[in-house]
């Protein structure tokens, strides 16, 4: 049963690392995919808004992250 | 049967290769502080019972993501990239700026044999030692298998992907049985960074793709994403390296 456990808590912890990253990734990917499905946008500029996106997300996690350690 | 080009394939190879070289490296470790304590026996029937679990995965699984609509496939498994990726890519930046430590395998590969050591001696039975090797190898195995489906599902490349990871595991196998230690000089934290970045460039790309983006430059664009995700990740460590945040009050 632990190893059950243990192989669900690995899954969850592949994409669930760092819960502000994963919710900022799933806010971003909606309202691209409201932009280019909903709103009828030009799907280039939703890529283009899905790229910078990510790359910010990613580097504020990542400062995120060394202000706490230095915090604490 | 179509050809696949090269310049689509190698992408999808290399990710799978470096991701699968990651999780092998680690998973050889722990197995071999089993082979070293509790012998060669338990190592071997863990580390094969776990392979066994993980090709039922894939016969499971394979027959079903055939099923699935391309689109909706791209989207799902570029989302899950996207967490992955750039979960593997932040925890590289950070070791990269040393805010928290590298991983070290020596350290593991000691902390594993004293645990398993305090197990001995409670116990002489040899399925402690072959459960530490079945739970190494499932555990990374399935990130492996993760990501073979994921770089390899989008372009119904998943064969030349799990070419790329065996080929790790066959590397590191030869590897472990020539050096026959902890592979503590296999640089790691680079590999990471360098996975986290192609992973997160699929990310993109796949929920692109997904989302019916015509990215300019089709397979090419996944280039342009890989190598400004490897800049941005490359600049923000050097800045926290050289200049380390203040903590605002």
């Amino acid at each position: 049963m632990s190893l059950i456990v243990e192989v669900a808590k690995e899954l969850l912890g592949m994409f669930l690392a760092d819960a502000v990253l994963t919710m900022t990734t799933l806010v971003l990917v909606a309202i691209v995919a409201c932009l280019i499905v909903g709103l009828h946008v030009d799907p280039l500029v939703g890529g283009g808004l899905l790229f910078v996106g990510s790359l910010l997300t990613v580097v504020g996690a990542v400062v995120r992250e060394a202000r706490r350690q230095s915090a604490s | 049967m179509d050809i696949v080009p090269w310049s689509v394939a190698a992408p999808v190879i290399g990710a799978a290769f470096l991701a699968s070289l990651v999780e092998v490296v680690e998973a050889f470790t722990i197995v071999l502080a089993v082979k070293t304590l509790r012998g060669w026996r338990p190592a071997a029937l863990g580390t094969l019972a776990a392979i066994a679990v993980l090709g039922l995965l894939i016969v499971l699984l394979g027959p079903l993501l055939e099923l699935a609509p391309l689109h909706g496939l791209q989207l799902v498994v570029g989302v899950l990239l996207l967490l992955f990726g750039m979960g593997w890519l932040r925890k590289a930046i950070l070791r990269s700026a040393g805010i928290i430590p590298l991983h070290d395998e020596d350290a593991i590969f000691a902390s594993q044999s004293a645990q398993l050591a305090s197990a001995s001696r409670q116990t002489s039975l040899d399925w402690i030692g072959g459960l530490t090797a079945f739970k190494a190898v499932l555990l990374e195995g399935l990130e492996v298998v993760f990501i073979v489906i994921a770089v390899g599902s989008g372009r119904g490349l998943l064969w030349p992907a799990a070419a790329g990871a065996l080929a790790a595991c066959m590397v590191i196998l030869a590897i472990g049985i020539l050096v026959h230690k902890p592979l503590a000089r296999v640089p790691e934290n680079t590999l990471k960074f360098g996975v986290g970045v192609m992973l997160s460039a699929f990310g993109v790309f796949w929920t692109g793709e997904g989302l019916g983006v015509p990215w300019p430059g089709q397979d090419l664009a996944l280039l342009v994403f890989a190598a400004v995700f490897l800049c941005a990740g490359l600049a923000t460590a050097s800045i926290l390296r050289r200049a380390p945040l203040e903590v605002r009050s």
